[in-house]
């Protein structure tokens, strides 16, 4: 059954609603932005047709507050809700409320949102699809029942704690040894409460130096899942991807059309709708992969495929919530390039403390081969509340190498962030190593090379020294002679 | 039109040693980049300017050109945000063909205390110049020893100097005897240069003729060259005296920068020199040029000169050096005793009977602050009155009674034995022998009772003849670095450890300024260095890093809360500057500094105070270790903030939900008190 969407309410911030809003204003559809008060000149709202407030700073009255969020779609009378990733993204009660208020929901069914978003019930929907998982136990009431389950499979520290609804890097910790294991419990559901309202957890063994690789597919409402080849995430730290890339640089073709129909007969087997992703742990060693989790969602990596592939996903995300079939079949999939993304956060490059504060200047990379997604704009404040990606930026190229070329250019050429501090110098400190341009890392390349990446950051820039020059020219010409003279 | 260059950086000491031996008159050094700066200036000269006479220096056929020392690289990094090494490297591009000159004090390099061995060797080392002189205001040529070992061992020119003063005791055989021990130390003649360092001006033509004359007899081979101020009015006729009786390099500097307490000016030398027969090695057409060129920025320096200004012949008596003398008045002017100005000159030429040593650095500060302190201690005490006699009795205990102590009364001898009591720490170490022997021996047995009251005995008992060299053990140079390192919070370059050594503080200083405003006092014009930029339209340009830059004011705003908010055009993009005035109201954040003080390891917002087992804190609660006392959310992860040690709480430093800065302190905890057994 197809239906119209007119109107789409963003129920996001920052990078993702631009995102959004970009392929809606393509559609020639309107949108509706969302705010809670610090956020209210931020770039995303500038961008929509209509803003509404929703609330105060913290998450829970603004941007995870469900019935905000569909009174302000009612009100506007926007017709369908794009969730974005993070905040209510994977929120099957938000999605359900969507479509019971009337609304189109611009995203997989609530009740496959539900069983995937609960890790543990993800696990054995996984096992029944015949999909190689991590093994683990669920539902972990206490440190004991970690020790015993560790003692009866034997397996040593490392291991893994996650919230069951675990996310983007958050609700889930590396514990490294028996004596750490309350206090990250106790925090792990302590995040999982407040940022997805679920305290249960999970526990797995920890895969050392795993890679980790996700494929992406698209599902209409008639059945037809397609898969639009896979992207490596293994550049991370603290559990967050910062580097991604499309293709793997670590398959093969036999192993990336097995991983990529394991995909695609996982995502069938739940009845998948929309766009969504299938994540994967791959051991290079032995070349084997293991299901991690199901993203009912778009994904902040989502850019890479649409570059190698020249699909909108956001636009088929659109196109499969109005009802229609899929235009293209698996064999008209073809990618023909290589992508890269790189996350802008506001931090710190060495200690990855965030950095909030007012943007006073900023020039976003250009010329050919580079895709910008920011989130903000020159003179917009970061605020404390919620992440820190400003910006994401993208190259491509005829293969790897053209694109490291293209992303290099455009971090230490066009880039210029002030006011803050960005993961920039990181970011070109990792592209620039040897063994990212050899394609060899795992997850754990960042934290086992930390002073290395550091002892190249680049000192000086000639913008930078410049601007001191002026700052002192500034200084004497307001306060006169400077008495140390 | 290379004609002019007979020397150049690269040669060996023995070649140079050779070329100027060989050459026809003399030859020149010009010391307008740095004692002519130093002498006049107070060495307020901007490298900025100083480039310009680069590209003359280099056609020019100069000996050298002194341009490095140890005032003009300690108001380089304190006044003109300068460093020295720069300055090399900037001189060496432009004048690749002129050997560069620096001046050392013996083991205090160009620092104010003696270094020991392995610090001068790794120092000497590192700096790029070409002709090192060096000097001892003691001319306790011992203290020399390293510097020379490492300069001749690099194949650089040790040009050793003999300290001159005229006075009786100052005879040719005292200084034949310092010579003596110069050769001996040098190995002899072939790869040094022997300067007479006359740094007051007090040579009379004769007495200079004469010494240079002995010298020559005595070393034919040695090359002299003569290094004299301008004070007394008569250093042209001395350097014609001085070269008639076989010195072959002169000091000058450019007409056009010359005033009343420098070198003499070289086109004036020049002239009067060939006049009267002897030949001087110069392209004078690019001389000309140079001095030409000074005219377009010496005029940015008028703030700099002293307006106590003209040749003083009295120098001969009193002996203050160089820059030493019009920046001795502008002291007096500010601390309010420039009327006693006279009867402090007068102190110091009786001072200078009694206690025998070279008035240059630290000598002559060692002299100024003694003869100051005690005219200004007289006067605060007995007034004029007070002075006057004070002056009246060393006159005669001087001039007639042979500083014979038993020549005067009681009361007299009483006085002169606390003369010297309130003197300075420095002028006491002087006494001990910390910088090495006095010239003449020992000052006489009162000027230690004076000093040191009834220890005197004692104090003579610890002094001592050995060289400061001697004594020095060698430093830990990786633990300065390391604590340069932690003090920058990064890798120090070599240059800046270097910087460091020499002015630990003011080195810090610089580099902390260097920091903030990188490049400035290198692409500035004086003008916008000294008062930025006057007029909103007005804009300075200059080429950066090789590219264009224009740097221009739109306007400066009010001030308001303490700041004043500059609009600048820079590169065509409209920047504005908050710049905090003096004002500037401080929103002081205290940070976590002591053991007792838990600070945040995060920039975030401080949700709880507490943990949710047992809830909020406050004050005097009791806290265990390792228990969560508050909890940080930076973009939504959280970040537990643990006791450090068992205590209880005395001050809760922050809100709940205040957003915090790393390093902001949280918590100041008491240590829990010892519990005892029961």
């Amino acid at each position: 059954m197809e239906r119209k969407i007119n109107k789409v309410l963003v129920a996001n911030r920052g990078v993702p609603a631009v995102r959004i809003m970009h392929t809606c204003r393509d559609r020639k559809i309107k949108t509706t932005a969302v705010y809670s008060t610090p956020d209210r000149l931020a770039q995303h709202v500038a961008m929509a047709n209509i803003a509404v407030h929703i609330g105060d700073a913290p998450p829970g009255d603004s941007y995870l507050n469900i019935e905000k969020m569909i009174n302000a779609a009612l009100e506007t009378k926007s017709d369908a809700v794009h969730p974005g990733w993070g905040f209510l993204a994977e929120n099957d009660t938000f999605a359900r409320k969507v479509i019971d208020a009337g609304l189109t929901w611009i995203g997989p069914p609530p009740g496959v949102i539900r069983s995937m978003g609960d890790k543990i019930e993800a696990k054995k929907i996984a096992v029944r699809a015949n999909l190689p998982v991590i093994p683990g136990i669920s539902n972990v009431a206490g440190a004991a029942e970690i020790k015993e389950w560790m003692e009866r499979e034997k397996i040593d520290f490392p291991i893994m704690i996650k919230a069951s609804a675990s996310g983007g890097g958050k609700g889930m910790l590396k514990v490294e040894g028996e004596g750490q294991v309350p206090s990250a419990l106790a925090r792990v559901r302590s995040e999982g409460m407040k940022s997805f309202g679920d305290d249960k957890v999970l526990v797995e063994k920890y895969v050392e130096r795993g890679r980790h690789i996700e494929v992406q597919v698209v599902a209409d409402q008639y059945g037809h899942v397609l898969h639009l080849f896979e992207r490596e995430c293994t550049i991370q730290r603290r559990n967050q991807k910062i580097i991604e890339e499309a293709p793997s640089p670590t398959l093969d073709d036999d192993l990336r059309q097995e991983i990529c129909f394991a995909a695609v007969r996982l995502m069938r087997e739940i009845g998948y709708v929309s766009a969504g992703t299938v994540e994967f742990l791959f051991d290079s060693t032995s070349r084997k992969y293991y299901f991690l989790e199901v993203n009912t969602r778009l994904q902040v990596e989502h850019g890479i495929t649409e570059l190698v592939t020249g699909l909108d996903i956001v636009g088929i995300m659109l196109d499969v919530a109005m009802g229609k079939p899929l235009p293209f079949k698996q064999s008209d999939i073809h990618p023909n390039r290589w992508a890269l993304e790189v996350r802008l956060n506001a931090e710190d490059p060495r200690t990855f403390n965030p950095s909030f504060g007012n943007i006073t200047r900023l020039y976003s990379p250009q010329g050919p081969a580079v895709r910008i997604s920011p989130g903000y704009y020159e003179g917009a404040d970061i605020p404390p509340y919620y992440d820190s990606l400003i910006m994401l930026i993208m190259a491509t190229g005829a293969d790897r190498e053209d694109a490291v070329r293209v992303m290099d250019r455009a971090i230490s050429r066009n880039l210029r962030v002030e006011g803050v501090k960005t993961l920039a110098p990181l970011l070109l400190s990792i592209i620039r190593h040897p063994q990212f341009i050899a394609g060899e890392f795992s997850t754990r390349f960042i934290e086992e090379r930390m002073d290395e990446l550091v002892s190249k950051f680049i000192e000086k820039d000639s913008e930078d020294e410049m601007l001191k020059v002026a700052r002192y020219v500034a200084e004497v010409s307001a306060l006169g002679i400077p008495k140390w003279m | 039109m290379n004609s002019y260059i007979f020397v150049k950086p690269g040669m060996t000491a023995r070649e140079i040693v050779e070329r100027v031996r060989s050459l026809e008159g003399v030859c020149l050094t010009s010391t307008s980049m740095r004692d002519a700066g130093q002498s006049d200036y107070k060495n307020r000269l901007r490298l900025y300017d100083l480039q310009t006479l680069a590209p003359h220096y280099n056609a020019m056929g100069l000996f050298s050109a002194e341009c490095h020392g140890g005032a003009r690289w300690h108001v380089g990094i304190m006044n003109r945000r300068e460093s020295p090494f720069e300055e090399i490297g900037v001189l060496r591009e432009l004048m690749p063909q002129v050997l560069l000159q620096t001046l050392i004090r013996e083991t205090n390099l160009w620092g104010y205390r003696p270094y020991p061995p392995n610090i001068i060797e790794y120092v000497v080392s590192k700096v790029d110049i070409d002709v090192w002189r060096c000097f001892s205001f003691l001319n306790d040529i011992r203290n020399m020893r390293k510097v020379a070992e490492v300069i001749m061992k690099r194949g650089k020119l040790f040009s050793p100097a003999l300290c001159f003063t005229q006075a009786d005791w100052a005879t040719n055989t005292y200084y034949l005897g310092v010579v003596k021990e110069i050769v001996a130390l040098c190995g002899g003649t072939e790869e040094i240069v022997l300067c007479i360092k006359d740094m007051a001006g007090v040579g009379s033509p004769q007495r200079i003729g004469g010494l240079v004359d002995a010298i020559k007899q005595r070393h034919p081979e040695l090359v002299i060259q003569y290094h004299r101020h301008t004070t007394d009015g008569l250093a042209m006729p001395a350097l014609l005296a001085a070269a008639r009786a076989g010195a072959k390099i002169l000091d000058v500097q450019e007409d056009s920068l010359a005033r009343f307490y420098g070198q003499p000016p070289l086109l004036g030398v020049q002239a009067y020199l060939e006049e009267a027969g002897v030949a001087v090695h110069l392209n004078r057409q690019e001389a000309e040029a140079a001095s030409q060129k000074i005219r377009q920025w010496i005029g940015h320096y008028q703030w700099a000169e002293s307006p106590f200004r003209g040749f003083d012949y009295q120098v001969v008596r009193h002996r203050m050096p160089g820059g030493a003398f019009p920046s001795s008045f502008e002291q007096a002017e500010k601390g309010g005793f420039l009327y006693l100005m006279p009867e402090i000159l007068t102190l110091m030429s009786l001072y200078n009977r009694i206690i025998h040593y070279f008035d240059v650095t630290p000598g002559s500060q060692i002299t100024w602050v003694t003869c100051s302190g005690i005219v200004n201690r007289y006067m605060k005490e007995r007034g004029v009155a007070g002075v006057r006699h004070i002056l009246r009795l060393l006159t005669r205990f001087v001039e007639e009674a042979g500083q014979e102590m038993e020549a005067l009364s009681q009361d007299e001898r009483e006085e002169l034995l606390t003369l010297f009591r309130t003197a300075s720490g420095d002028f006491k170490n002087l006494l001990l022998g910390k910088y090495g022997k006095l010239p003449l021996g020992w000052p006489a047995d009162w000027v230690y009772q004076s000093a040191f009251g009834e220890e005197w005995e004692k104090k003579i008992g610890e002094r001592s003849e050995r060289s400061p060299l001697d004594s020095l053990k060698d430093e830990d140079l990786n633990k300065q670095k390391n604590d340069l390192a932690a003090a920058l919070d990064r890798e120090p370059g070599e240059d800046e450890l270097i910087l460091y050594l020499m002015h630990p503080k003011d080195a810090l200083d610089y580099l902390a300024f260097r920091e903030v405003y990188g490049e400035a006092a290198l692409v500035l014009p004086s003008d916008v260095w000294r008062e930025g930029l006057q007029k909103p339209g007005s804009a300075v340009e200059f080429s950066f890093w090789g590219k264009p830059c224009s740097i221009g004011l739109v306007s400066v705003g009010d001030e308001h809360e303490g700041f004043i908010h500059v609009v600048m055009k820079v590169n065509n993009s409209t920047r504005v500057f908050a710049v905090g005035t003096p004002r500037a109201k401080k929103t002081e954040i205290r940070m976590a500094a002591g053991p007792k003080d838990v600070g945040a390891p995060i920039n975030g917002n401080l949700w709880r105070i507490g943990n949710p087992e047992r809830g909020s804190l406050k004050a005097g609660d009791i806290v265990h270790k390792g228990e969560e006392i508050a909890n940080i959310e930076a973009m939504k992860m959280e970040n537990a903030i643990l006791a450090p040690f068992d205590g209880q709480i005395a001050e809760v430093c922050i809100r709940l939900n205040e957003v915090v800065r790393e390093g902001q302190l949280l918590f100041v905890l008491e240590k829990a008190e010892e519990q005892g057994e029961h």
